[in-house]
């Protein structure tokens, strides 16, 4: 029977209500002793070898018959009004076959707007107009044709600037708003209780997705149908979006997005340039390509905000008797704030806590999520504080924060957890990095103008996943399955965790199992994003493999003749007492598909907090003298409950600490103040780690299934990996040389500011 | 990208007769096509190098010193045993610079005649001074990039990791134009721009650099090239340190220390070689002809931990040699 179930579910720390259709019950959880064939086991990815060998098509190897090739004109100016437009000379290049801008372009509604191309443009590379031709050279040439008009206007794009008095007003209520706020205890009247307050300022720097696939679309009309390619996290979103831009009905737009070359939280739905793509498509009658240029990328496709944070860290009676925590974002053109208070109101027993974050909005892009948006700044500045606090009162940091862990309920709303081995975390980390060595000032380095020293910092985040969340198991007549859900596997290894899960239950090897995904003709699956993957569709997978399971044993029981409770299925075949009969000669006997499971997410047990902990241990190397920091290893342990792939997962942890030390050491986005342009639009002076950056790093995990979190027991593993890395190295940092760098990322110059600043205190 | 003509000469006499304002030379095309894709190179046509493959390779001749051809791929400098055994101080330097890609692409001649890589200069938006306007923007801009020593209206960063390595050995450049050849001193291939001169080369539009010469008498020299980066590859120096010297009875002679990424050009830091000649490689020696290549240094709002590093990296390439 199916039901209709309101629930509540948790996305990146914000609750909202979904509705879960069921059918049954759910499965009985997999308990910590059952023995499992397909999961749990280090599998190779399904697609491993098409994605190094080429095999695998991305949206941007998409070339279709007839197809143009779209190009964005963006604005040169941080903020102007866009007076006239002229394209003559740009639609006289041959081979130009439209051009659209804000005087002749359709209206398309996006993100709060009704059209693409603004009246006022706001940062420099705001979308001002677009160009299809034959060739995606003719259109970038035919961009430089185009004639604009612009009165330029006051304009902002420095965080801190914003927030001072006198800065160009760039919104009505002013540049800053407040976000968000949490309350608990009197944190004003306990800071003044307390002995010793750590009073102190943390910055990090706007970090760039840069995934190495761009942004980009391919539409096509086919007769009433728009199909649409795009490198996305989430088709549905896509196609929703492009539902609301071009208002035709959603029946009419299959969005597909088979093989992706990494998101990170930015592409999570529809993009101007799809849009563009839809419209030059619906224009004229050809398939379209927009995809962007890595500059483009780093001027208009989202970012992590920079931020300033203020925090407050009170001590009394050997405890943390008061906590301020005051963050001001730089969320561009973004209407939102990726909030970093949560680790300060959620991490520890604090009792007495006030937590502000305000949004500031300057002339620079959108923020767009970005792995852990929030906590990763958060976390970085709560850490150091706490650090620095335990260096004050001369308490190893790990027992401070040990002293404060919180056990039962989450602290902020009250909710109780339904399972947490951060206290494991801390033993394996300190165990694996050698925390007993530690010493207060570090040690001897390699040479003498080198310090060692350790720092480790916990994490603390969703994962949990929820409803909704569809699949069927489609039985092919050889006895192997297809497997279809409308997520995609954003390169975190979906595509075969879903085929362990579905094997799991029908006894299949996880080769037989064929996974269809990224396709919103497929059952309907949620974004990839806030580490829910795992924890939201993987249940759903589970239940419509155990369905056709189900199914598969009445046939089997029908046609040979023997009651169902006697069978079972075991590697391709039917076994019942002392006989075995390959499903194949079973399913030869009727047609193709007469099976088909289905699957659905059963909601989250309500007033349960599902939350994913880990601690990440750093040690490393410093080099007075140059401020060069030399990571030497990660210890990186997680509690996610059950781990479902180990090689994939332990792929995930690598991948998060990398991305974490580009954010703490070399990663920043440069603006130049004057002009509002961005300096490092390019993999040369936007440094992502490379090979040669990345220290040995150790994954562990605590791998016990959740006990409350659905019939896997199994969370999210997205996200936690890049959340506390950077907190650690700084505290490493402060270990090895004995000063505070406060700003991420720890570049030389920082250090060697901190390491003069320090020594003209003494 | 403007569509461009292209050409492909057999001759060096060929290829000179080719070039002009115009039509400027191609060799591995790491730099020149990544200056034509953001704009700021639009030549009318390409005169490919690839076809003098005489240019390519090196020799040494006993008495003569060291030739280096200038279209020699830089990772063939960088993994030749031979090579090393003569100046193990270029494949140190090399192994430093760009990638295993670029360096397989990239030539001697053109890592030698490779633009600035200020990112004002590289941003077609910014009609900067170097590039004919009126302008440098790295002044009130963010300049943590860019020179410290010896700037004048552009504070653009000499890139080469190469040059000065070389120029610490004393190298010349073999230039070949539609007139005959010269021979210059590698160091004056470079130019602080500068008034009329707004260019960082002396090279002229119609001449091809053939050859990198290195004297007999400097290859008794030893040396150490030290560098500084943002992150461990892939990136441009902070500060290169290029230190070459001959030491005998822990005394030392000739010396050269030739910095990379400080300047506009390969900066000699004359009076610290001066500091050190015949004098022990001590440690306050070496502290303070350290001191000395930097007593000039102007640093911007951005960029002082430049002298900070450079002095330290001069100070450990200078006691690296006395350990030698």
């Amino acid at each position: 029977m199916t039901r209709v179930i309101r629930t509540r579910v948790e996305f990146e720390g914000n609750i909202s209500e979904e509705l879960a259709v069921i059918q049954g019950s759910d499965l009985t959880r997999w308990g910590p002793g059952h023995e499992l064939s397909s999961v749990g086991k280090p599998v190779a990815r399904a697609d491993g070898a098409a994605r190094v060998t080429g095999g695998a098509k991305y949206t941007q190897d998409l070339f279709l018959p007839g197809m143009l090739h779209a190009r964005i004109l963006r604005s040169p100016y941080p903020r102007a009004r866009v007076r006239r437009v002229d394209a003559s000379r740009a639609l006289r290049l041959p081979g130009v076959r439209a051009v659209l801008h804000r005087f002749n372009a359709p209206r398309a509604a996006f993100r709060g707007e009704e059209t693409i191309f603004r009246e006022e443009v706001r940062f420099v590379g705001d979308e001002v107009a677009a160009v299809a031709a034959e060739t995606a050279e003719i259109a970038a040439e035919a961009l430089r044709l185009i004639e604009v008009e612009y009165e330029v206007l006051p304009f902002v794009v420095d965080l801190e600037e914003a927030i001072r008095e006198g800065a160009p007003r760039l919104e009505e209520k002013g540049n800053v708003s407040e976000s968000g706020t949490h309350k608990r205890g009197d944190s004003a009247k306990a800071l003044k209780e307390s002995k010793i307050v750590v009073d102190a300022a943390y910055r990090t720097s706007t970090q760039l997705h840069n995934s190495l696939e761009t942004h980009g679309a391919v539409a096509s009309w086919d007769g009433d149908r728009l199909t649409v390619w795009e490198s996305t996290q989430h088709v549905f979103g896509v196609r929703q979006g492009l539902h609301l831009a071009l208002r035709i009905p959603m029946t009419k737009i299959r969005v597909v997005c088979d093989f992706m070359g990494g998101g990170f939280g930015s592409k999570g739905g529809v993009g101007k340039y799809t849009i563009v793509a839809a419209l030059f498509t619906r224009q004229l009658g050809a398939p379209v390509r927009c995809v962007l240029s890595r500059e483009e990328e780093n001027l208009a496709a989202g970012n992590r905000s920079a931020t300033l944070q203020h925090l407050r860290l009170g001590w009394k009676d050997g405890r943390v008797h008061g906590a301020e925590h005051h963050s001001w974002s730089n969320s561009g053109q973004g209407r939102w704030v990726a909030d970093p208070t949560g680790p300060t109101d959620t991490l520890y027993d604090f009792t007495n806590v006030t937590s502000k974050s305000y949004r500031v909005v300057t002339n620079t892009g959108a923020l767009a999520s970005f792995r852990a948006p929030g906590y990763v700044e958060g976390t970085f500045a709560l850490e150091s504080a706490l650090d620095e606090l335990a260096q004050r009162v001369a308490i190893d940091p790990l027992t401070l924060r040990t002293r404060h862990l919180v056990t039962g309920k989450d602290p902020k709303t009250g909710m109780r957890y339904s399972f947490k081995r951060l206290a494991e975390c801390y033993e394996i980390g300190a165990r694996e990095i050698g925390w007993d060595k530690r010493k207060d000032g570090g040690v001897r380095g390699s040479t003498p103008q080198r310090r060692r020293g350790i720092g480790m910092a916990s994490q603390i985040w969703g994962g949990g996943g929820g409803p909704p969340a569809y699949a069927t198991v489609h039985i092919n007549p050889d006895g192997t399955a297809l497997l279809r859900t409308g997520t995609q596997d954003i390169g975190t290894g979906t595509r075969t965790v879903m085929a362990q899960i579905c094997a799991e239950e029908l006894r299949l090897d996880v080769d037989a199992v064929r996974v269809e995904l990224g396709d919103t003709d497929g059952p309907y699956g949620p974004i990839s994003a806030g580490s829910l993957t795992l924890a939201s569709v993987g249940p759903a997978v589970r239940l419509a493999a155990a369905d056709a399971r189900t199914q598969l044993v009445a046939l089997a029981a029908g046609i040979l003749e023997v009651p169902a409770k006697e069978l079972r299925l075991e590697r391709g075949q039917v076994i019942s007492s002392g006989a075995k009969t390959p499903l194949r000669e079973v399913l030869k006997q009727v047609e193709n598909f007469t099976v088909i499971g289905k699957g659905s997410r059963f909601p989250n047990p309500q007033e349960t907090a599902l939350k994913t902990f880990g601690a990440h241990f750093v040690s490393v190397e410093v080099d007075l003298r140059t401020g060069e920091i030399i990571p030497l290893h990660v210890v990186a342990v997680h509690d996610v409950g059950r781990i479902v792939n180990p090689r994939t997962a332990a792929s995930q942890v690598e991948g998060g600490v990398i991305q974490a030390l580009g954010f703490a050491l070399t990663e920043e986005r440069v603006l130049d103040l004057p002009t509002g342009r961005v300096l490092t639009a390019d993999l040369e002076s936007y440094k992502v780690p490379t090979v040669r950056d990345v220290p040995r790093i150790t994954v562990r995990f605590v791998d016990q299934p959740d006990r409350v979190a659905n019939n896997l027991g199994a969370k999210g593993l997205g996200e936690p990996p890049i959340i506390p890395t950077a907190a650690a190295l700084a505290n490493a940092v402060a270990n090895a040389t004995g000063v505070r760098v406060r700003t991420a990322p720890l570049t030389p110059a920082r250090v060697l500011e901190a390491i003069a600043l320090a020594s003209a205190q003494r | 990208m403007k569509p461009f003509g292209y050409a492909r000469p057999r001759s060096v006499a060929e290829a000179t007769r080719l070039l002009g304002d115009d039509a400027v030379a191609i060799a591995g095309g790491t730099d020149q096509l990544g200056l034509m894709k953001s704009g700021i190179a639009v030549p009318e046509r390409l005169v490919s190098l690839s076809g003098l493959t005489d240019l390519d390779g090196w020799t040494r001749e006993r008495g003569k010193g060291l030739r280096i051809g200038a279209l020699t791929p830089l990772t063939d400098l960088e993994t030749s045993a031979g090579f090393a055994r003569i100046l193990p101080v270029v494949p140190q330097a090399l192994a430093l610079a760009a990638t295993p890609q670029l360096r397989t692409m990239g030539t001697v001649g053109g890592n030698l005649l490779q633009k600035t890589r200020c990112w004002y200069y590289r941003d077609e938006a910014f009609p900067c001074w170097l590039k004919g306007g009126t302008r440098c923007f790295a002044l009130e801009g963010d300049n943590r990039h860019h020179a410290v020593l010896g700037a004048e209206e552009c504070v653009s960063a000499s890139p080469s990791d190469l040059a000065p390595a070389l120029i610490a050995y004393d190298a010349s450049v073999e230039l070949r134009g539609a007139r005959g050849g010269r021979t210059i001193a590698l160091a004056d291939l470079y130019q602080a721009p500068h008034g009329a001169k707004r260019a960082e080369h002396t090279i002229r539009a119609t001449e091809v650099l053939t050859a990198v010469r290195i004297p007999e008498a400097a290859l008794a020299r030893r040396a150490t090239f030290l560098k500084a980066m943002d992150r461990k590859a892939w990136s441009f120096a902070v500060v290169s340190v290029s230190v070459a010297a001959r030491v005998r009875d822990g005394k030392a002679r000739d010396v050269r220390i030739v910095l990379g990424g400080v300047a506009p050009i390969p900066w000699r830091a004359r009076s610290a070689e001066t500091i050190l000649e015949g004098r022990a490689l001590d440690d306050a020696t070496c502290r303070a002809a350290a001191d000395g290549a930097f007593a000039d240094a102007e640093p911007l709002k951005d960029n002082g931990h430049k002298v900070t590093i450079g002095r330290e990296l001069v100070r450990r390439a200078l006691r690296s040699l006395a350990d030698a």
